[in-house]
């Protein structure tokens, strides 16, 4: 397959939950390439699947309530054959998670650089001494400020943006191949999502990351992604280069997706102002 | 005489009184807000998070009294006011917040939802109310038969409409919208904004539309006031001016805008 070998490729993923009236279907047969150093886009109202998707990738999902069926393959190799206990070594290391909800994220009980080095020290062999130096250089890089203090805080003590910055740090310092991004602006206000969009897009080019980014938003998704991948009702129904699918959307609800933003009305003198 | 007029208002923040011998320290959220919002006239008030937005939104609908400075509803001084008047007050100010969840009981049905603020002010026999609540969840897009429905059965876009038609049940002159829409994906924000729009058509109601998102604010606002660090920082009577504002922190935000087309972007990382 040489170079062009999928970060992440996965075929006909099912997902379906158990209830008392049999299994209902979540996902169906959906299908996903996630190239090296690009970003996927996964757009979708609320409800279409696309974060049981990202929980099913990621095989966080009860096996004893759901059933993930289908291919997932990192880099060749196929992860839905793991046991959990190679998983978890995956996990954190090979492929990033970033949560939407950065204050659900963490744990309040704990100082923000007690999480990070138990991070880092669960997947590799540094003493605590490098791996808190480790946390502050990659803090550093996420242009979060004073660092060292920041280890010694809490959660709570920290503003969501902050605190996103401070989980992208996080998934980042083992430098993992894959970046699974969950709504991660949603929580966030309008510059703080631009600073956090600008951070991912910089692991991108830095570090070669290939990031998989789920949102509602379509701004989001024309700010940064390459390709795009439209969900409804747990299928994917439009895969396309994001150029393309803004131009010329295949779907009927593809264009109904682009038509629902709120537009700004702006002349062209006050767009080159604004852009 | 305008609906609503802050005048001057300033609040402070972690000043309580101690049983402790220890000095606390306070922190000012507002200094020196001045604001006047017309009748039928929508407001957009932006600002990033800790501007003192939702401080200021609680001042204005009287949960929280202002250190210094007056809020006049009607002509009328909310703090100052007569019980009597609070409670019209009441009735003609309303409030949708952000999170739905949190403002509605969840073992409460959607009927005794909507129903409560009919209950308080309304006296209707028991199939007029129904016939109102009926006619109410009809009105923000649901069906009458979702009545019997407690919150745990709605999505979050859903149960938003029920703050709305809990809201508007007493028709009321003005509603402080706080991050109404902030959290919910932009099909339904669309589809809520232009709930809102028509409602506001139909009864001249006042917003103060509360929100980070300049595309929102834009689509709904006649005029739009910007905050920052407890102040306000501009103010564009025709919501247009925003785009040439000078203001650093106005710029700012404009800047913040994610483009509607990929074309647009200002992330070049390729």
């Amino acid at each position: 397959m040489g170079h062009q070998q999928n970060a992440l490729h996965v075929k006909d993923l099912n997902v379906a939950v158990k209830t008392p009236k049999g299994m209902l279907p979540l996902v169906q047969n959906l299908h996903l390439e996630l190239k090296p150093g690009k970003i996927l886009g996964l757009a979708g109202e609320s409800g279409s699947g696309k974060t049981v998707t990202c929980m099913a990738l990621l095989q966080l999902l009860n096996p004893k309530t759901m059933s993930v069926k289908g291919s997932i393959q990192l880099h060749g190799r196929e992860l839905t054959d793991l046991n959990q206990k190679k998983m978890r070594s995956v996990l954190g290391r090979d492929i990033g998670f970033i949560m939407q909800n950065p204050m659900n994220a963490f744990t309040p009980v704990y100082t923000i650089g007690n999480q990070f080095v138990e991070t880092i020290r669960s997947h590799t062999v540094l003493t605590k001494k490098q791996a808190v130096d480790l946390a502050i250089t990659s803090m550093e890089k996420m242009n979060l400020p004073e660092p060292s203090k920041l280890m010694k805080k809490y959660p709570f003590q920290l503003s969501g943006g902050m605190l996103q910055r401070v989980m992208i740090a996080i998934s980042m310092c083992l430098r993992p191949s894959v970046v699974i991004a969950d709504e991660p602006t949603t929580a966030l206000d309008v510059t703080n999502q631009l600073q956090v969009l600008r951070e991912l897009d910089r692991l991108r080019t830095e570090c070669g990351t290939s990031i998989l980014l789920i949102s509602h938003d379509l701004g989001v998704i024309s700010e940064l992604a390459d390709d795009v991948a439209v969900m409804r009702n747990g299928r994917i129904i439009e895969t396309a280069d994001v150029f393309q699918l803004f131009d010329h959307p295949k779907q009927e609800y593809t264009k109904q997706l682009l038509q629902a933003r709120p537009a700004l009305l702006l002349n062209d003198q006050l767009k080159r102002r604004v852009i | 005489m305008s609906l609503l007029e802050v005048k001057d208002v300033t609040h402070t923040y972690g000043s309580a009184r101690s049983f402790l011998p220890i000095r606390r320290k306070e922190t000012q959220v507002l200094s020196n807000v001045s604001l006047t919002v017309e009748q039928g006239m929508c407001m957009g008030l932006i600002g990033t998070s800790g501007a003192g937005k939702s401080t200021l939104g609680k001042v204005i609908l009287g949960l929280e009294k202002p250190k210094k400075g007056q809020v006049l509803f009607q002509g009328e001084d909310l703090y100052t006011m007569t019980a009597a008047a609070r409670r019209k007050m009441r009735r003609d100010l309303q409030v949708v917040f952000q999170d739905s969840y949190s403002s509605v009981n969840p073992r409460l049905t959607a009927e005794q939802i909507i129903g409560e603020p009919l209950d308080n002010y309304e006296k209707l026999s028991v199939s007029e109310q129904k016939r109102t609540v009926a006619q109410l969840l009809e009105m923000v897009g649901l069906h009458a038969e979702d009545m019997k429905k407690r919150p745990g059965q709605f999505s979050g876009g859903q149960l938003q409409r029920i703050s709305i038609a809990r809201s508007i049940a007493l028709k009321p002159k003005m509603i402080v919208l706080d991050e109404s829409v902030s959290s919910l994906d932009m099909v339904t924000q669309t589809n809520i904004l232009h709930l809102l729009q028509e409602l506001k058509n139909e009864y001249s109601l006042s917003y103060l539309f509360i929100t980070h998102d300049i595309r929102a604010a834009y689509f709904i606002s006649d005029a739009m006031i910007v905050m920052e660090n407890g102040r306000i920082v501009e103010t564009c009577y025709d919501k247009n001016d925003i785009f040439t504002s000078e203001q650093p922190k106005v710029k700012e935000l404009v800047a913040s805008i994610l483009p509607e087309h990929p074309k647009d972007r200002t992330i070049t990382g390729r």
